[in-house]
């Protein structure tokens, strides 16, 4: 890339998001429509139809997270090279100014007295009937988990991802105009804080929306867990949507291959190798470990059809993308990044299934060996490929795509402003 | 893109000045060599350390005392060998003590060197190259002292080769299911992958110290060690595939072997032991520790030896922003741990972290608190990350605090078992105060060693961040050498290792 674009002679309408906005609304239309759908397929089943939209909404959410996380970690850095990819990231973590509405159905639930369809101890009084000795355990920690508390734990999580959505996409697009170095001053400076706010928020988040659907289990890495899928839905997030830019024409010769190298490198190292790493220590200490109240987690995803699945998980998304992704050329070639990026977005969302839908049986501790359980439940069904569970997650990927587009088109494609713009235009990979 | 000049700072005593080159200025870059335009100057400030006639008498003072506590180490390993494990204070519950916790401590200081080297290299951080060859350096020592523990810990210390999967006529293999066995070829294929590392990045300065070398021995010693390195441009090609290898293969090694230190501990059942954050826990208290003990070891070495336009301000402030954030990551764990604990429900979980805090060993608990989370959260001011002796004073808090976590961890589990008919308290012997402190003296040895007779920081990789290696660097224009390619290919060029 001996000739990089100079920052003065960027197209106007290359940056300009104008282009998007018959898609963004395409896609809006096509997110509201697939979630009405996916509610309607759903619908006669309770139970399942709120874990459902609870994997439907974090597949939005974690991916906004990742986002935010990609933007907060560029400022604390000072980071150079990812300003031309920084506004698209910056869009993507901003969906979290509306995505609090995606709680509202939880919160509902919650006002309906209902709140045990999601999380069994929100009723200790039935969890005792059907598994007295989990009951018992859970009713050690209704002071954390009780639902008034998790309701405010929710609202507090919810408004402090909006804020720092907000504070870094509102003083990007502000120093679009001004040009003002302070901003970058101010955003660097803020950063620090906001990494801590971000990790405190995102693994109380995992512990409270995810890790309680089985009050009895618990497992200290769960938010390091969480943080790493965050990454891995994020990230490609990121990258596919600048993927499409470009193949819409738009941020040509802004976005090289050398800025999808690194974007590749980042997944790669935090959403797939990461990921890896915190996901065979967790699974590794429990099995050696071999404690009943913490491998009673592990074993519902290895009876029926979730065996298939966690089988999937490994090399989905960890084996496949690692061997594919490793090569400098994969990522810096539209076509194999596109395919690689878009194959860990699934895989991302068969992970949040992997967490969120499998029940622990509550017989689990009945049965004298391993076989035998397997065997009593070899025809566990897996509902990943479930009709509604796929609209109600098509429904909010396209709202969130559709969502991002409209800010886009209100924004521009690029942190004109930004005062480490040349070095980004410049940067090339030795 | 203009770099930033140095603001000039007197200090308030004469040889301590600084100059402050840590502002930032967004779209602007730092100078991350000072006072110095010329390559020749960077090699000349480097070398003159190791041809000097003599070291200066502050390298003789540390030198002394660090041989002698070599010394006080022979004597407590020697009595311990004839005498045995007895010499030391284990007792029953706690078989455990300042033998492994010295282990772990040693192998978490030698952390920072692969993470300067490897992944600090991955991220494109251009001020590794202060410091990467000392912290480097640090790594082998620390992980020397590191395996001399479990080695003198198994008692018996001429069977200590069974710890080795050795074909025998008994047919007896170590237990290949235990993370003692894995500790073995973790910290083994480390400390290999490490000491390479080190080596070929040293080739090519080892060449510029024989090229320069009057004496004969010197001409013998350096030459042997920089295989007939000639600056060639295959040598360069060569050498930085190497490099590249070399840092690919050290980075999963970054985290994989405090991660399996940490299965030492977290496959067992014991409470405090058995927790599935411990790897990522472990990983980032060894890098937190091993960047403690580089600044405590940077700060009087570039004050000794004349290394401050190298070794910058920038470079310390940056390391000190490293321990901050690794320090909080740490208080992230423990305090993970502690909610865990009490959200777990388990009787003996909520005990174990409990006890830690309030039981017989409060002192050490809230002595690793406050060194690991709380004084660090000093460092988010910016006069205390660039003062220099707070700084100081700050990263030997953490070296202590960090050592007591690894007691803390060990023993007060150990300590305060499930039975509490055979609890019992853990007090340390004067073997084995004696034998801790040896241990600093044989890093200390190995150290003083190293900074006297080798360059102690990367001659080529330092030049290659100077504005001057970029061959459109808009100064050599005013320079009038043609458009500088003349003067690079002296031979001296410095070398840009890739990226990958």
């Amino acid at each position: 890339m001996a000739h990089a674009l100079s920052a003065n002679a960027i197209p106007a309408a290359a940056i300009s998001g104008e282009r998007l906005a018959p898609r963004s609304r395409v896609l809006t239309i096509a997110g509201i429509v697939l979630l009405v759908a996916g509610f309607a397929m759903v619908r006669t089943d309770p139970g399942f139809a709120a874990k459902a939209w609870l994997q439907a909404w974090l597949f939005a959410v974690s991916l906004s997270l990742g986002a935010l996380f990609f933007v907060i970690i560029q400022h604390l850095t000072r980071a150079g090279w990812s300003v031309v990819v920084r506004r698209v990231a910056e869009c993507i973590a901003a969906n979290l100014l509306w995505l609090w509405l995606g709680f509202l159905p939880i919160a509902w639930l919650w006002f309906d007295g209902r709140l045990d369809t999601l999380f069994p101890w929100a009723n200790l009084d039935h969890l005792r009937e059907v598994a007295p000795e989990e009951a018992a355990l859970v009713g050690k920690k209704v002071a954390f988990l009780n639902p008034g508390f998790f309701m405010i734990r929710a609202a507090s999580y919810l408004l402090v991802w909006a804020l720092l959505a907000r504070f870094f996409l509102s003083n990007s697009v502000a120093q679009d105009s001004d040009r003002s170095v302070a901003r970058s001053e101010k955003m660097g400076k803020w950063a620090g804080p906001a990494a801590i706010l971000f990790g405190l928020t995102t693994t109380f988040a995992s512990f409270d929306w995810i890790m309680s659907l089985n009050p009895a289990w618990f497992s200290t890495m769960f938010g390091v867990y969480f943080f790493a899928a965050c990454c891995a839905g994020g990230f490609s997030a990121i990258a596919l949507m600048s993927l499409r830019a470009q193949s819409r024409g738009l941020l040509k010769d802004v976005v090289t291959p050398e800025h999808y190298q690194d974007l590749g490198k980042m997944l790669f190292g935090f959403g797939i190798v990461f990921w890896a790493y915190i996901a065979f220590s967790q699974y590794m200490l429990i099995w050696y470990g071999n404690v009943p109240e913490e491998t009673t987690w592990f074993m519902a995803r290895q009876i029926g059809q979730w065996r298939i699945v966690s089988a999937a998980l490994l090399f989905g998304h960890f084996v496949i993308p690692f061997l594919f992704l490793i090569s400098r050329w994969t990522k810096r070639w539209r076509g194999t990044l596109t395919f690689g990026v878009a194959w860990m977005l699934v895989f991302h969302w068969v992970d949040l299934a992997y967490l969120i839908q499998p029940v622990i049986p509550h017989d689990i501790g009945k049965y004298d060996t391993y076989d035998a359980l397997l065997a009593a439940y070899a025809n566990e069904a897996a509902p990943v490929l479930n009709p509604g569970l796929i609209a109600l997650s098509a429904g909010m990927l396209f709202l969130l795509v559709g969502r991002t587009l409209a800010r886009l088109v209100r924004t521009g494609l690029l942190c004109k402003g930004d005062p480490r713009l040349a070095e980004s235009l410049r940067f090339e990979n030795f | 893109m203009s770099a930033i000049p140095g603001n000039s700072r007197t200090g308030r005593l004469p040889g301590f000045e600084e100059t402050d080159n840590t502002v930032d200025v967004p779209g602007q870059r730092a100078s991350l060599v000072l006072h110095m335009d010329k390559f020749h100057q960077v090699t000349r400030q480097v070398c003159q350390v190791a041809e000097s006639k003599r070291p200066p008498f502050a390298w003789y003072a540390a030198f002394v005392v660090s041989l002698s506590l070599v010394g006080l180490l022979g004597v407590c390993v020697n009595y311990l060998i004839f005498t045995g494990v007895g010499v030391w204070g284990l007792n029953n519950p706690v078989m455990w003590a300042f033998d492994i916790t010295n282990f772990v401590f040693w192998v978490g200081i030698g952390h920072a060197g692969t993470l300067i080297s490897a992944i600090l290299f991955l991220f494109r951080q251009k001020w590794r190259t202060g410091i990467n060859r000392f912290a480097e350096a640090m790594t082998i020592f620390a992980v020397i002292c590191a395996g001399l523990f479990p080695g003198i810990h198994v008692g018996r210390v001429w069977l200590a080769y069974w710890l080795f999967p050795i074909p025998n006529q008994m047919e007896m293999w170590p237990q290949f299911r235990s993370p003692l066995l894995w500790d073995v070829f973790a910290v083994s294929t480390y400390f290999t992958v490490s000491l390479l590392f080190w080596y070929v990045g040293l080739i090519p300065d080892l060449a510029t110290l024989r090229d320069r070398a009057k004496g004969t021995i010197q001409q013998f010693a350096y030459g042997l060690f920089s295989l007939g390195w000639r600056g060639s441009n295959r040598h360069w090609h060569r050498y930085e595939r190497a490099y590249l290898l070399l840092a690919a293969l050290s980075t999963p090694l970054v985290l994989s072997v405090h991660s399996v230190v940490s299965f030492d501990f977290a496959v067992s059942q014991l409470p405090g032991w058995h927790t599935t954050i411990f790897p990522p826990y472990f990983v980032a208290g060894a890098i937190f520790s091993g960047f403690a003990m580089v600044v405590t070891l940077a700060v009087p070495a570039r004050q000794m030896f004349g290394l401050k336009d190298m070794i910058t301000l920038r470079h310390l402030d940056n390391m000190n922003k490293i321990i901050l954030v690794t320090g909080c990551m740490v208080g992230y764990a423990y305090s993970m741990e502690f909610f865990i604990a009490w959200y777990s429900g388990a009787l003996y979980e909520k005990f174990a972290f409990l006890n830690r805090a309030f039981g017989q060993y409060w002192w050490a608990y809230w002595i690793m608190v406050s060194c690991n989370v709380i004084t660090p959260q000093l460092f988010w001011f910016k006069r205390i990350r660039t003062s220099i002796p707070l700084m100081f004073a700050l990263s030997l808090v953490v070296n202590i605090g960090m050592w007591f976590e690894r007691f803390v961890i060990i023993v007060s589990s150990l300590a305060n078992d499930f039975l509490p008919t055979s609890w019992d308290f853990f007090t340390p012997t004067w073997v084995d105060m004696g034998t801790m402190m040896g241990a600093f003296g044989l890093f200390g040895t190995l150290f003083l060693l190293f900074c006297r007779y080798l360059p102690m920081i990367a001659v080529a990789e330092v030049k290659a961040t100077m504005p001057q290696a970029d061959p459109h660097w808009e100064g050599w224009q005013h320079h009038g050498a043609g458009h500088g390619h003349a003067a690079l290919a002296s031979p001296e060029t410095p070398h840009t290792p890739d990226a990958p």
